[in-house]
């Protein structure tokens, strides 16, 4: 791997994120003339217009909308090479990074465990129906995968909201806010939350199983063809080593692209699952910020989630060129 | 390859039976503590996005944060709805007093308004004083004595722009004769024993830190936001940190205000435990008798019978629906909807309280909109004739009876609700009546002024199809679709109209709109201030979306709110209700009712009076443990 | 004048003769016949919507009981808000959601060729500029980009329709331009520029019919996603608030409760609706893919495309669609089966890299088809 190729992909990025951040600066701002009017209070009778030119500047003030738009896109910048997001316009104006900061982890909980679950169980099931070619194991997941990916998860998610939470009530259907007011690493802490928990993961990883699970079979059989079906049953210890060495290794290359896109998506793709278990995370809190036009939350949320992408991707392409020297990324 | 099998199937049962512990562990712990909590614990869900980690009474205007603060610190009185009197809090009585402090009152020391009418009419000054005692016991939660010096300080610091972030003028204090500018007093409009250099009022020995003297604008409803909607501020904590560059409503606050911030000093009944407050939870502690206001019956008992509160935050309505069911929670401070009734009325340990509403929601016509703004449609708007027939062709108990499922009543077109017995103006009910005669009179009205009719039955005006878009939200999308039946009948056609993105933010002040929907409150203690906001201000963001400008209504209520004879204040909300009712701008649909719920095994003896939910002070007062 | 009305009732007839071929190869096939059959179902559902549903849910007067549990009359009950009558909901429904679908589906195709076509073909800045902007597009999470987007510009149909299409043709952008990339090389491209003609005529007569093959395959599948997508957003309530569509009504089942009362079929039918409209434009296009290139008929690029319809949103399905051009070279026998269908190799599935045009693999063998089906409209 060129160091010039690295300096030249982080270079692409930074420039990407540049755009993002702006982009995300002006979307609110469309076709607005002056974005804090939602925010005056009303003129009481008997307030001087000067008075209430005043109050206005103060509003401006506190919501950080003061100055003319170059002005504030300078401050805006500026503010976000030292990490803050700015301020939301919610009552006691938090900084918008102490509310992702809060939320992260329980969106983490949810879209690491659907991945750690998809990956190795679909691993393991996409394996199984590649040994088991053209029998029953192989055919199911075929089935199941395209059952599944004209599903939405959201209305899987429902489903099992329905009958796991209300009908037969074995998981909460909607998730206590209060499961734990302070987590501390315990047993009955994690527990709680791992209750919480399973019935989105399981509504995610579903679709992520079936997804991992025929990507591997696929590659799987690509990588080796027949070989892999006669080398199995062969009895060479030492044969089967060499198979699944070189084997797993190259059919690994598009699960670590499936698995890298998913990173990616981690913080943005469970929004609407967490709306219907109503799970307090970055989805929530997004979908919150929307309804009460929040921009600077909204926004502060989206810049989050795309430098994250972006990491992920950038990590990604990395992992891949150490699994594949032969792919001369970006070089021609 | 079958060694692998082997291994991976007992590795797949090691973790099945690890997540298995995991999750019963996790299904026995979570949620249901209130189930076994047998302390006088209520736990009450609410529904807001978020609950605020700070309770500075005037920074927190929306969600909880209100409701909690007015726990937590005190005004100087309460309004009574039902019999419009002021009711102790933080001060045990006011009076009118003449200029040089002597009670304008009558032999059993009630306020004698013919008095203050007699003295203050004919009177020179521009204003009145108006006298408060407080309790001598009231203290605050970190042990200090309440005294009148923290109301002049609250009141002080309100009017002063400087220091309170123009927070302050928000706060109502327009009709206090008091201003103060950067610390520096302008003009002094309250007086109390160590605030009065030349003695202008009487102070008695024992009431040098109970009574104050305000001068106030010579209206009977001056005093009204003084007393009840002004949290009173601790002046011992705040005026140590306050200055010109640490303003009171800060918005890059300080450690220390910070710190004030989130573990408020107040005088209320109610203290906040920030150990266990989170986002996510509020708790608030009982002061028990430590608060300087006791039980009625048995003054040895505390006012409020619940030692903790717990507010436990649901992001949706059905959540804490689910919760209240699963019984995590007491009660839910939510008016929720009459489609819910079929679901608790099996319940057995569900009480359901419905209890009229306070509000009426009205159909908005826009009748003066900026010349800018002004189309064919709303021209046609402009003519009251017009107005009327619309108005006349509105259906209130169809749409109670379909939208709301009953659970409403049909509202005056004076706007003002039958139990508020001093105000309300029977001959402002005009739009009452059967339905089928007033919507031949409706079709009579518009025979006249619009006969033609298109194919389907629509009218034109101008060979244009009568046609009206009311901007409204989606939630607003099946009322519509009765409307839009409703004035079928009379050949006009409604349409909806989504409610504008930001750009058009400003479209319900400009007069940039058909019709929309509002809610309008009327009541003794805010006439003063709503008939101007609905009615009378133009150009400003107030509540008269239509920009109406009639003079003789503006006349009205300016006599109104200035007279000093209380019958005669009366009589003129009377009037201005048949001035309303009859210019059709803004036409009742329904006054809906507060249905809320409450579970009865842990409580009993709920009650909640017009427009409140379970969750109220009076329950509060009320409540019984179930043993 | 009159030449350039003959010269479009030319394109039109070129345009139905091209389509009813591939209806009569769908038929054809197995797999495409179940699709074309389920599309052809919900068609009709949509046009005759009003005689086909007992109730016309828009009439106010039509409104009977809240919360009915289905019976003879309302085969699927009412709802608890509004008291329509579900199964009419159902019918009505397909409407939107089919008319969304498409919609989105032909102007993202239309959008996606163009630019994909003038990245791949023209190079340079043009290329750089339009690569650039796909690299933004997919780094920002698609769904709350839409849902900040429909904020901002309100949630009426047309702005739905170019809120997904603005940001859903990137995918196909890139798989158009590296076919492009590798078409641009060959022989009849070569001899039209050296007899002078203009780069949009070359584009237009033909760069454009080669490619049009993957563009119709991946309308198909496009209008597959919009339709989850769509379902996504009204769902969470920011669809088209006057018009009835399944994802609204799956909202509306959630918000008013249904749960909590135990309608389970309130919940159930909306989903069963999405997933056969998914569904069936789903194996159209697997069946095209199928049926239009044989030797591509790995297909896999595709298959993985549905694997992530399923969990994530747009911007993994068109992430996913890249480059066909790293192959492995394993040629398959044709087969009717999904099942046989082997998966290419692994490089092909790279999505990050921007720059990975057809560099690594230039074998031509892969591109006859191409050149077959524009020697038969040159």
């Amino acid at each position: 791997m060129k160091a010039s190729y690295v300096i030249k992909r982080i270079l692409l990025t930074v420039f990407i994120f540049f755009v993002v951040v702006t982009l995300c600066f002006f979307i609110p701002r469309i076709g607005v003339t002056d974005p804090a009017s939602r925010y005056y209070p009303v003129q009481s009778a008997g307030m001087s217009d000067d008075v209430y030119e005043a109050i206005k500047e103060q509003v401006r003030i506190q919501y950080g909308l003061n100055g003319s738009t170059w002005e504030q896109y300078i401050t805006y910048l500026g503010k976000l090479f030292s990490g803050d997001l700015g301020n939301s316009y919610q009552s006691g104006t938090p900084k918008v990074i102490d509310l992702i900061a809060d939320r992260l982890p329980w969106t983490l909980v949810l879209s690491v465990s659907n991945l750690l679950i998809s990956l190795v169980i679909g691993i393991i099931i996409g394996t199984m129906a590649a040994w088991k070619r053209g029998r029953w194991q192989d055919r199911a997941l075929l089935n199941a995968s395209t059952f599944t990916t004209a599903l939405p998860a959201f209305f899987i998610a429902l489903i099992l909201s329905f009958y796991l939470g209300f009908e037969w009530e074995i998981f909460p259907a909607y998730t206590d806010q209060n499961m734990v007011p302070n987590f501390d690493w315990s047993w009955k802490a994690i527990s709680t939350v791992a209750y919480n928990a399973a019935l989105p993961v399981f509504a995610m990883a579903i679709g992520g199983i079936v997804s991992y699970g025929q990507s591997t079979r696929n590659s799987v059989i690509a990588v080796s063809g027949d070989e892999f079906i006669l080398t199995a049953k062969s009895k060479g210890l030492s044969n089967n080593r060499v198979i699944y060495g070189h084997t797993l290794r190259n059919a690994l290359l598009p699960i670590v692209t499936q698995f890298g896109m998913n990173v990616s998506g981690l913080i943005g793709g469970s929004v609407v699952i967490e709306q219907i278990f109503n799970w307090n995370g970055m989805g929530t809190l997004f979908l919150t910020a929307n309804s009460n036009n929040d921009y600077p939350l909204m926004m502060g949320i989206m810049i989050f989630m795309s430098a994250f992408a972006l990491v992920a991707n950038l990590l990604t392409d990395f992992v891949y060129c150490l699994l594949d020297p032969r792919v001369t990324l970006g070089g021609r | 390859m079958k060694s692998l099998t082997k291994k991976i199937t007992a590795l797949a049962l090691g973790v099945l039976l690890l997540s298995g512990t995991l999750l019963s562990a996790g299904c026995a712990t979570s949620i249901a503590e209130r189930r076994t909590d047998t302390s006088s614990t209520l736990y009450v869900g609410y529904v807001s996005s978020a609950f605020p980690t700070s309770f500075f009474p005037w920074q927190s205007r929306d969600g909880i944060a209100p409701t909690v603060s007015s726990m937590i610190y005190n005004t100087l009185f309460s309004f009574d709805e039902e019999t419009g009197e002021y009711l102790p809090a933080i001060a045990q009585e006011w009076c009118y007093v003449d200029k040089q402090g002597n009670p304008l009152v009558d032999e059993n020391g009630e306020i004698d308004y013919q008095k203050v009418e007699d003295y203050y009419a004919g009177n020179d000054t521009s204003y009145m004083v108006v006298r408060v005692k407080l309790f001598d016991d009231a203290t605050w939660s970190d042990g200090e004595p309440v005294t009148v010096e923290d109301v002049y300080y609250t009141f002080d610091v309100a009017t002063d722009n400087a220091l309170s972030g123009h927070a302050g003028a928000l706060a109502w204090t327009g009709d206090l004769q008091h201003t103060s500018a950067s610390g520096v007093l302008q003009q002094q409009g309250m007086f109390t024993y160590a605030h009065d250099e030349w003695g202008r009022y009487p102070y008695a020995e024992d009431e040098h830190d109970t009574v104050i003297y305000l001068h106030v604008n010579k209206v009977l409803g001056a005093v009204a936001t003084l007393f009840t909607s002004i949290l009173i501020l601790p002046e011992h904590i705040w005026k140590p940190l306050v200055d010109a560059d640490h303003q009171l409503n800060n918005q890059n606050p300080t450690e220390e205000f910070t710190e004030q911030y989130e573990n408020p000093v107040g005088c209320g009944a109610w203290t906040l435990n920030t150990q266990q407050s989170s986002s996510q939870m509020i708790v608030l502690e009982n002061r028990g008798t430590d608060y300087h206001l006791k039980d009625k019956e048995d003054p040895s008992q505390p006012l409020y019978k619940v030692q903790t509160i717990k507010f436990m935050l649901y992001m949706e309505q059905n959540t804490a629906i689910y919760a209240l069911l699963k019984g995590y929670v007491d009660m839910l401070d939510v008016s929720m909807s009459s489609n819910y009734k079929n679901l608790f009325e099996q319940e057995e340990d569900i009480q359901m309280l419905e209890v009229d509403g306070t509000s009426i929601s009205t159909l908005v016509m826009n009748v003066n909109p900026k010349p800018e703004y002004d189309t064919p449609m709303r021209t046609v708007l402009k003519n009251s004739e017009v107005r009327r027939a619309i108005a006349l062709a509105v259906n209130q108990e169809d749409i109670i009876a379909s939208v709301l499922n009953g659970a409403g009543k049909p509202a005056s077109a004076g706007l003002m609700l039958e139990s508020q017995s001093e105000l309300y103006s029977e001959e402002a009910n005009i739009l009452s009546g059967e339905y089928t005669a007033r919507v031949a009179e409706a079709n009579e009205i518009l025979d006249r002024l619009y006969p033609e009719k298109d194919k389907e039955g629509y009218r034109l005006a101008d060979g244009a199809r009568l046609r009206f878009e009311i901007l409204a939200n989606p939630a607003e999308l099946e009322l519509v679709s009765y409307l839009q039946r409703q004035m079928q009948q009379i050949g006009v056609e409604v349409e909806y109209k989504a409610e504008g993105s930001m750009a058009e933010d400003t479209y319900l002040f400009d007069g940039n709109f058909d019709m929309t929907f509002q809610a309008a409150i009327f009541n003794v203690s805010n006439v003063d201030v709503m008939y101007r906001s609905h009615f009378e201000q133009v150009d400003s963001r107030s509540s008269n979306y239509g920009r109406l400008m009639d003079e003789t209504l503006n006349a009205t209520i300016a006599a109104m709110r200035t007279s000093l004879n209380l019958d005669t204040k009366y009589a003129l909300t009377k009037e201005i209700q048949k001035l309303i009712a009859e210019e059709y701008y803004k036409v009742p649909i329904y006054s809906s009712n507060v249905i809320s719920v409450a579970r009865t095994d842990r409580f009993r003896g709920y009650v909640a009076s017009a427009g409140e939910t379970a969750f109220n002070t009076d329950t509060l007062e009320v409540l019984e443990k179930v043993v | 004048m009159k030449k350039v009305l003959m010269r479009i009732g030319c394109i039109l007839m070129q345009i139905l003769y091209a389509i009813g071929r591939f209806f009569k190869k769908l038929w054809k096939h197995k797999q495409g016949r179940v699709g074309l059959i389920i599309v052809g179902f919900l068609a009709i559902l949509a046009i005759f919507a009003p005689l086909i549903a007992p109730y016309d849910p828009y009439d106010v007067t039509q409104r009977a009981a809240k919360g009915l549990l289905p019976s003879w009359e309302h085969l699927l009950g009412t709802t608890i808000t509004t008291g329509q009558d579900i199964f009419s909901m159902l019918i009505y429904g397909t409407r939107s959601s089919l008319s969304i679908g498409l919609i989105t589906g032909i102007v993202i195709a239309i959008l996606g060729s163009l630019l994909g076509i003038a990245a791949g073909y023209l190079g340079g800045w043009v290329d750089t500029v339009i690569m650039r902007i796909v690299d933004v597009l997919l780094v920002i999470p698609t769904l709350p980009l839409v849902i900040v987007m429909t904020n901002v510009l309100g949630t009426s149909y047309a702005v739905i329709v170019i809120v997904f299409a603005a940001f859903g043709w990137t995918g196909l952008a890139r798989v158009i331009r590296s076919q492009v990339m590798l078409i641009k090389n060959a022989n009849y491209v070569k001899a039209a520029e050296l007899a002078g003609a203009s780069k949009w005529y070359i584009m237009w007569r033909h760069i454009l019919p080669a490619v049009s093959n993957l563009l119709i395959m991946s309308t198909a599948l496009t209008s597959a996603g919009i339709m989850v997508a769509e379902a996504g957003l009204s769902f969470l309530g920011l669809g088209n608030p006057e018009a009835i569509s399944w994802g609204k009504m799956l909202a509306d089942a959630q918000s008013s409760g249904a749960m909590l009362f135990g309608h389970w079929w309130s919940i159930l039918a909306p989903g069963v609706g999405i997933f056969l409209s998914v569904y069936s434009f789903m194996r159209i296009g697997l069946a095209l893919e199928e049926i239009l290139n044989p030797r591509m008929r790995k297909g896999s690029n595709m298959i993985k495309v549905f694997k992530h319809l399923n969990n994530t949103y747009l911007d993994e399905v068109f992430a996913s669609m890249d480059d066909d051009s790293k192959r492995r070279g394993e040629y398959q026998p044709p087969a009717a089966n999904l099942a046989e269908v082997a998966v290419t190799d692994a490089a092909e599935t790279k999505p990050q890299d921007p720059n990975a045009g057809p560099a690594a693999d230039t074998t031509s063998e892969n591109f006859e088809p191409a050149e077959k089906e524009t020697g038969e409209t040159a």
